[in-house]
This record gives structure tokens, C-alpha cells and sequence, in this order.
């Protein structure tokens, strides 16, 4: 699994490191304006964590493009493991972007105090970025053995907007579920149920792509 | 002779291609090397696909150390080199990166024999693979399919990226890797010279058909070319006529006994060919 996880850290590096730069400049705008403009912060918290995990999905594509998808095979681990590292690599940068998002509100709410209405709006925003980022995996990793290699662009732009859409029809279904005004116990409530929701689709996406995997020939 | 590599009645068919392997059935002993011979689609990625696993075969059977080889069969896989024609490993990694990742991969992953071999080879560490010329990523392959210590090298075209100087230090690298008695090389070439100077069998195949599997040997100083005239040709054995190509006015009849055919046939001359040409014969000629 080591290895597995140095090939996909390899992957990821150098679109993760240009990312990286990128939301170290915008983390310093976005903590250096007044929190006047919430939708800032929220799009800075969003962005980190998708855009992560959206960074290693996208790398797969880069493996595809030369034989070391076959050569793989012929290594000493299972088909198995090697999807279960691609999940694993999809959670990790997923945390690195919650880091990011992190310390971006942290400092945020400390140099220019809590920029939204309710505590628990910075919560519901970790929620549908880690929902939006599980989704993604879930619907993106199956596809990819399902439909081969070479459609993964078009599989991650599908991937990314039923992720989205997924999270937004949970968040209707829970706006239903407990109808305004929600009370802070209801708010955290209907945040639990979008994660379980993802993380269970996430976890059943794995067997799947598993299955769909042991039917690759290369 | 204990075999490392056991194929038995292999096929394989491709929904959406004509092609097709049929039956492949052959052996590599341990302690040696086994030239793969066929033309461009011939079956040669195929029938090694099948034996790596990344292709499921349809039929047949195929042992690797005397067991058939699953995906779980992890511990057979450490025991086994590959290198593939052109890209093996990403272009975006140097030799470093590569030596880390074979590291977690491999249990008998050897650091300083592999960096042994990017000395020896003149291949840069620190530099991108994308940087490297075609002869340097195969090089990189063949550095890195060896320091795992493996017994069976798989090798598939490995040697068509490299000039001849090359190509000859690689065959002297390989020589050396089957001293020990246990270890054997699959070389799957186009390069009939490089088959020439170290194969000890080499299996024929065409259109997904194996013609033959042949000792260099026997190969050499046994089969031989008859160039016949067209009386000539009518007056020989159909028994001893492996296939023939008729070229102008001449028949070139391949034999797999030149002597005997020599006694035989006395006023037809008797040529001992390459295995370019044994090929051509195979491949295009017809058979009686």
C-alpha cells in the first residue's frame, strides 16, 4: 500500500503543488478582506476541499497515458488494493483540504470575528464539501474502469456536477425533513444525514469499482 | 527439465476484433531463454497479457512455478520482472521516485542494486523520465525489473528502443541474469538477431497461431533453405517440406533437416538462413 500511495501522491504532486500556491494567495486575500462578504469565505472553504480531492481524481488520468496501468498489474499486489488506494488518496488530500479551509475561517474569524448568522453555518460548510468531495469519488472511480480511461474528463466534469446535485437534493430532502425554522440540533441533525449518506455511497462505490476492476483487461 | 513457465492450450478472443489466440501451448525452462517470435498483431502482448494476467484468457492453462497465477497470488508476482515496449512508468517521475514507489511495492526491492544499474546504465536519477530518450526508458525498465531479484524476466519487445551497442550490453546483462540455474527470460522481439545470440528456444507465432517452438540449435545448424526450381520442387518429399514461397522462378523450400536434405536432393542448393527468413517462410509461405 506504501508504494500504491507514493504513485498517487507522484500523480497528484504537481497540480496539488500549482493548487496549493494558488489557495495560499486566495487563503491570504480572502483572511486579509474584512468579512463583510461571507460568500468569500464560504467559496474559499468550498473550493479547498473540492478542489483537493477533485486533484486526485484528476490525476488518474495522468497513469493512463503511458503502460504503467498494465505494468502495475504485474507487480506483487492485488487489483483490490490498488482501488482501495485511490480512495485512500482521495481521503487523504480530502483532510489537506479541510486543513486549508481550516485555518482560512480560523484566521478569518479571528482578525475580523464570525462572518455568518448562525454557528453552525461554518459546520453545514464542511459538510458539503466533504459530501460534494465523497460523492465525487464514489460516482468518479466506478465510472472510470466502467467506461475506460480515455472518457475520464468528461467523467469527472459528470462527477463533479452529480456530486453537487446529490448534496443539493439532500439538503431539499433534509429542508423537508425538518421544515424552517430548523432548530441548531435539526441543523446538525440534517448536516449527519448528508454526510452518512456520502460516506455510505463512498464505502458501497468501492466494491463496486473493485468488481468493475477484476473486468479490466490491459 | 523442470519448467518455470507452462502454457497449455491458451486461447483468447477479442469480442470486437477478428483476432484471436488459439491454443497456445508452450514451455520455458528454468535456466533459460525462450526467444518469442511473431509479426506485429502476431499474438506475442497477448499470449504475455494472458500469462501476467492483465488479459483473462477463455481457455487453457498456464503455471507460473509450477501454479497457476491469481490476483491474489501475490508472493508468485514478487518473483517476476516485466518490461514492456516504450512507457513503463510515468513520465512525470525521475529514477528516484520510481526506486520509492517499487520500494513499497516490491518486498526484495533492492535500492542499491537498481541505482547499480542507473550507474551502469549512465541513467540520471534526479532527471524526469519524460526527459529521457527511448533507450534510457527502456534501460529504466530493465534497471528496475531486475532489482527485485526476480527468477522469470518478462520481457516484451524490451530491446527495440536500443541501438545495437545497446541492445548488446542489455543481451550480455541477460546472459548473466540466466547463469543462475533457476532463472529464465521470456524475450518477446522483433530483433531476430537479438533471439539469435542468446535464446536457447524460440516459439514462432502467427496470427495467434503458435507455429513452432524450436531450439536455436536445431534452428541453426539443422533447418535449412532448398532454393528450387519448379522441377526441383515437384520431385521433393511433401514430408519434408515445412513451407515454401515462390519468388520469380525460384521456390524457397524450408527444411528442418539441411543434411539430410542435401543427401537427398543433390543438385538443389541447401542455404542456412537467419531466423528473419525461417520467419518470412513461416509466416508467408504455404504449407503442402
Amino acid at each position: 500500500m506504501r508504494g500504491l500511495l507514493k504513485n498517487n501522491f507522484y500523480a497528484a504532486y504537481a497540480n496539488v503543488k500549482v493548487f496549493s500556491i494558488v489557495m495560499i494567495l486566495l487563503g491570504i486575500f480572502v483572511v486579509a478582506m474584512d468579512n463583510k462578504i461571507p460568500s468569500l469565505i464560504i467559496g474559499y472553504l468550498l473550493l479547498a476541499m473540492i478542489g483537493f480531492s477533485f486533484n486526485s481524481i484528476a490525476s488518474l488520468r495522468k497513469e493512463s497515458s503511458t503502460k504503467w496501468s498494465r505494468y502495475k498489474l504485474t507487480a506483487p499486489i492485488k487489483r483490490s488494493a490498488i482501488v482501495q488506494s485511490y480512495f485512500l488518496s482521495l481521503l487523504l488530500w480530502l483532510i489537506v483540504g479541510m486543513v486549508f479551509a481550516g485555518i482560512g475561517v480560523a484566521m478569518s474569524i479571528m482578525l475580523h470575528g464570525y462572518p455568518f448568522d448562525r454557528n453552525t453555518d461554518v459546520f453545514m460548510l464542511f459538510v458539503l464539501g466533504i459530501g460534494i468531495s465523497l460523492f465525487m469519488g464514489a460516482i468518479f472511480f466506478p465510472l472510470f474502469y466502467l467506461g475506460g480511461e480515455e472518457r475520464n474528463e468528461v467523467f469527472l466534469v459528470i462527477s463533479l456536477l452529480c456530486s453537487i446535485g446529490l448534496v443539493m437534493g439532500l439538503s431539499t430532502f433534509v429542508n423537508t425533513l425538518f421544515p424552517a425554522p430548523m432548530s441548531t440540533v435539526q441543523i446538525i441533525l440534517g448536516g449527519i444525514i448528508i454526510l452518512a449518506c456520502a460516506l455510505i455511497v463512498f464505502i458501497l462505490a468501492y466494491p463496486l469499482t473493485v468488481s468493475l476492476y477484476y473486468k479490466k483487461e490491459y | 527439465m523442470e519448467n518455470i513457465l507452462e502454457l497449455h492450450q491458451v486461447s483468447k478472443t477479442f469480442p470486437k476484433s477478428d483476432f484471436s489466440l488459439k491454443n497456445v501451448t508452450f514451455s520455458l525452462p528454468y535456466g533459460t531463454i525462450l526467444g518469442f517470435v511473431g509479426e506485429n498483431g502476431a499474438g506475442k502482448t497477448t499470449t504475455i497479457g494472458c500469462i501476467l494476467n492483465t488479459i483473462s484468457k477463455d481457455n487453457g492453462t498456464i503455471k507460473l512455478f509450477g501454479k497457476e497465477m491469481l490476483d491474489t497470488d501475490t508472493n508468485l508476482r514478487e518473483k517476476i520482472g516485466v518490461v514492456y515496449d516504450g512507457d513503463n512508468f510515468p513520465v512525470y517521475w525521475t529514477a528516484k521516485q520510481l526506486s520509492e514507489v517499487m520500494g513499497g511495492l516490491y518486498k526484495k526491492w533492492d535500492n542499491s542494486l537498481f541505482h547499480k544499474y542507473l550507474e551502469d546504465f549512465h541513467l540520471p536519477v534526479r532527471q524526469k523520465i519524460r526527459h529521457y530518450s527511448k533507450g534510457m526508458t527502456m534501460k529504466l525498465a530493465i534497471a528496475a525489473a531486475l532489482a527485485h531479484h526476480p527468477e522469470l524476466l518478462i520481457l516484451d519487445e524490451a530491446t527495440s528502443g536500443l541501438d545495437p551497442i545497446m541492445r548488446d550490453e542489455m543481451l550480455d546483462v541477460f546472459l548473466e541474469f540466466v547463469q543462475e540455474e533457476n532463472h529464465s527470460i521470456l524475450l518477446s522481439s522483433h530483433i531476430t538477431s537479438d533471439l539469435e545470440k542468446v535464446a536457447d528456444y524460440i516459439t514462432f507465432i502467427h496470427n495467434g497461431q503458435l507455429l513452432m517452438t524450436v531450439s536455436r540449435n536445431d534452428l541453426i545448424y539443422n533447418y535449412a533453405v532448398l532454393r528450387c526450381r519448379e522441377s526441383q520442387f515437384l520431385a521433393l518429399d511433401p514430408n519434408d517440406i515445412l513451407s515454401f514461397r515462390k519468388r520469380d522462378l525460384q521456390i524457397d523450400v524450408l527444411v528442418s533437416d539441411g543434411k539430410d536434405a542435401q543427401r537427398k536432393y543433390k543438385d538443389v542448393v541447401v542455404d542456412h538462413v537467419s531466423i528473419d527468413e525461417i520467419m518470412l517462410l513461416l509466416v508467408k509461405g504455404e504449407r503442402v
